[in-house]
């Protein structure tokens, strides 16, 4: 495989890598690092890029049409590459009536993603047929930094398909944590597709491109789209996103270009007691959380503040001068400073036992019309990854149940899922290894 | 119409980059026939000699060939293509000197050309099967299914106007049950015809109207038609003042008869028309809000699917001569739509409550009903009809 292949055919082959980092406004650091890889390093994906690309390319004043990731690799992108302001995720029944079909079905999202990630001229039939291409991205089908990552449920592995003996070892179906309202239609699936870009058009086209060319085995199960502040993202790693609840969340996310703590926390452990074809993929959480701004822009600034534990307006943790300060809760054990109950507090204690329950977040805000009460309908779109769902989320999690916050929010759907390894080469296809490993 | 039997399913790249073509898709569609590339035959010049044709054997792809005939022999001459004792094309009277073309549509098979005088030998004709996509059929083809097509509805409306009458007395006649009894089997005539009778559009906005189509919704005095009975007799379940909206319905069928008769088929109204039935599946039918107060959603599923089938019936020599595989997808997700809805048949030749259908089985309809509304899509193409 050569470098180029690799990626897909994204903008980071050895002869142009110069000038596209460059453009791009890489520093030197990467720059070699970058290089480093373009002449052959494997196993790394490009989270080691993470948060460069999107920031450098706008600033050129490129419109970042041409931002591509890549496709090809021993991981997927979508994970620790660096988020787009756009994502999509839609979720699907697979009606494949064998395991031909299902295999047909992957090796059809396999060529479509490929194609779709890097770009290229849109296919055109005979004007008496109904076009194959949307036309949403006009003839030239552009990148726009779209990474699409396929993940599949606990469900894939019932008995339709033969896969059980291949599931993943922590893979299980998304229960009803206490605080929970999960709405049945916004639940689970066989199949999710995480569609991520720089726009809510380029998702649209590409999920579009993709049901085009599988009416017969994928039926759509529920869908919700996402979206997070350009501006904010042009400066990721300066700046945090503020979720719709007004405050800085994601201050204490983990930092995805860190390869050896990725290695630990988000991808599947080759080593661990999970099936061999499983290593190069990771655990999906996704979470569609409402929350009820109404009444939290009714709630004193004391209490918001108390309940998450940060200062609305700088992200510092309560009483400290910085939102990157690490609160020091060993020295504050009764809550004085921030509260027990305080969101931060129950989601990362920092205390010794807890460090594995790290997960790298990789949520979007949402907002999609108003309940039958006439109240908006908005939230945080939750998407982590983690290594191990029980270490991982379950841990976070069942800290937090019970928490202040459980007043403003309410988690309605998702499902847990495991992102599948990336495809390695152009005779590699999505889930090859799990058909394998249960043929 | 014109073009029809000369343009073919073509994939037009942009930029001709190979690579950039179809993936061989999941369901198949439109996109499968993706590597049915252009030709544009070269004329094949054929001279008469008093010896006979030179050259006189000739190969050809199956398709459109242009011959152009030289007579250089001393007298006038017809020039035949032969299939057997069948003339497939001929020109006649040639005169010498002379030079005519004559475009022929040849399937593949061995034919033989005449070459002049009748004692010269005959020529030999090899019209070679390709991977590219048949010659379009000719609007000549579609005449025969479009009449058959216009027999067929005449057939429904002719029913549809008996069974609505029943419908229209026993709720004028105030027999609620028989009414409620009567208002699946009549609707579902409607509903197989619908591609023809949605042409006319003030007649299917009185007689199949939903009260999502007004702005006071069931309360609309608007809301006329067959829903609006329906809302009476299985909602409200009483008859009381549904005659005025009886007499009209019975009115709006004779005279969807009358005009049914008078109207002339347009083909891309019959092949488009398949189409068009299982998008209505696909987007009302398999959420059950056809029929709503009735929860009979299944009768007039069946006759949208029946409605599609029925086209795709007649069309299917013309699918099949084009697109072999397509026309063996139409036929198994076809099927595949029947058995599930089998499942939900009554004794009686009726249908099961919408509300008995599961959620399995609405989703598995998913799978042929998108898969039919795609490859039905791409039938206008595959016919060469605009």
């Amino acid at each position: 495989m050569t470098s180029g292949q690799d990626r897909g055919g994204c903008p980071f082959s050895s002869t142009s890598s110069e000038a596209d980092e460059n453009r791009r406004g890489l520093q030197p650091a990467r720059r070699d690092l970058l290089l480093g890889l373009a002449g052959g390093a494997i196993g790394l994906g490009l989270g080691s890029q993470a948060r460069a690309t999107p920031a450098g390319a706008l600033l050129s004043g490129d419109d970042g049409t041409q931002d591509c990731q890549p496709f090809y690799g021993l991981r997927q992108s979508g994970v620790t590459t660096p988020q787009p302001a756009a994502a999509l995720i839609a979720s699907f029944d697979v009606l494949a009536e064998d395991r031909a079909g299902l295999e047909r079905l992957f090796r059809t999202l396999t060529e479509r993603i490929a194609f779709l990630m890097k770009g290229g001229e849109a296919a055109a039939l005979d004007s008496r047929y109904p076009p194959p291409d949307s036309g949403l991205l006009g003839p030239m089908v552009f990148p726009d930094n779209l990474t699409v990552t396929v993940a599949v449920g606990a469900s894939l592995f019932d008995d339709r398909y033969g896969l059980q003996k291949a599931r993943p070892t922590r893979l299980i179906s998304m229960e009803q944590f206490p605080n929970d309202a999960l709405e049945a239609h916004l639940c689970h699936g066989d199949v999710v597709l995480q569609f991520c870009s720089n726009t809510a058009e380029t998702n649209i086209h590409a999920l579009r491109d993709i049901l085009r060319r599988t009416p017969d085995v994928l039926a759509l199960r529920w869908k919700i789209d996402g979206f997070l502040p350009p501006h904010t993202i042009k400066k990721l790693g300066k700046e945090t996103v503020r979720n719709l609840l007004g405050f800085k969340d994601g201050t204490a996310n983990l930092e995805a270009s860190d390869e050896t703590l990725m290695n630990t926390i988000v991808w599947a452990s080759p080593n661990a007691d999970e099936p061999v074809w499983t290593s190069g993929g990771t655990y999906q959480v996704i979470r569609v959380i409402r929350m009820f701004v109404e009444h939290w822009d009714r709630t004193a600034l004391v209490e918001q503040q108390q309940i998450v534990g940060r200062e609305k307006a700088s992200g510092a943790p309560l009483t400290y001068a910085n939102e990157h300060d690490a609160p020091d809760y060993a020295a504050d054990p009764k809550g004085k400073r921030i509260p027990l109950t305080a969101h931060i507090r129950l989601a990362n204690p920092r205390t010794p036992g807890t460090e594995t329950s790290r997960i790298l977040r990789r949520g979007y805000n949402y907002s999609r019309g108003l309940t039958d009460a006439g109240q908006l309908d908005m939230g945080l779109l939750f998407v982590c990854f983690q290594a191990d769902l029980a270490a991982g989320f379950l841990a976070v999690q069942s800290r937090l149940n019970g928490e202040r916050l459980e007043e403003y929010i309410k988690p309605v759907g998702g499902g847990y899922f495991f992102v599948l390894p990336g495809v390695q080469s152009r005779d590699d296809f999505f889930a090859e290894g799990l058909l394998r490993a249960a043929a | 119409m014109l073009d029809s039997r000369t343009t073919r399913l073509r994939l037009v790249l942009f930029g001709g980059a190979a690579l950039l073509s179809f993936p061989p898709t999941v369901g198949g569609q439109a996109f499968g026939q993706a590597d049915a590339a252009p030709i544009a035959p070269g004329a094949i010049t054929i001279t008469l000699t008093d010896a006979g044709c030179d050259p006189a054997k000739v190969g050809v792809a199956a398709g459109k060939t242009t011959f152009n005939i030289k007579n250089e022999s001393k007298r006038a001459v017809e020039w035949e293509i032969l299939k057997d004792v069948m003339v497939v094309e001929e020109r006649e009277n040639i005169l010498p000197g002379f030079a005519q073309t004559l475009t022929a549509t040849l399937d593949a098979g061995d034919y033989a050309m005449t070459c002049g005088l009748r004692s010269n030998p005959k020529g030999i004709l090899t019209v070679a099967a390709t991977s590219e996509a048949p010659a379009m059929p000719s609007p000549m083809d579609l005449v025969g299914p479009i009449a058959e097509y216009k027999v067929y509805v005449k057939g429904e409306v002719d029913v549809l106007v008996n069974e609505t009458r029943k419908l229209t007395d026993a709720v004028k006649a105030g027999k609620l049950a028989e009414a409620q009894k009567v208002y699946a089997p009549a609707h579902q005539h409607y509903e197989r015809i619908e591609p023809i009778a949605e042409l006319f559009n003030d007649l299917d906005g009185s007689m199949d109207s939903r009260e999502d189509d007004f702005e006071k919704k069931a309360e609309d005095p608007k809301f006329v038609g067959f829903h609006r009975l329906e809302k009476g007799l299985f909602t409200d379940k009483s008859t009381a003042g549904l005659t005025p909206i009886a007499d009209k319905l019975m009115a709006d069928a004779l005279d969807l008869q009358k005009r049914i008769d008078g109207l002339t088929v347009a083909p891309k109204d019959v092949v488009g028309g398949a189409a068009d039935l299982i998008e209505e599946v696909a987007s009302k039918k398999i959420t059950g809000e056809e029929d709503r107060y009735s929860r009979t959603d299944l009768w007039d599923f069946q006759a949208n699917v029946d409605g599609a089938q029925k086209i795709v019936t007649l069309l299917n020599p013309l699918i099949v001569k084009q697109d072999p595989k397509l026309s063996a997808r139409l036929h198994d997700n076809f099927a595949k739509v029947d058995v599930i809805l089998a499942k939900y048949r009554t004794k009686d030749g009726g249908f099961e409550s919408y509300e008995k259908l599961s959620d399995h089985d609405r989703t598995a309809f998913k799978g042929p009903v998108t898969a039919l509304a795609e490859d039905l899509s791409a039938l206008k193409g595959t016919l060469g009809v605009e």
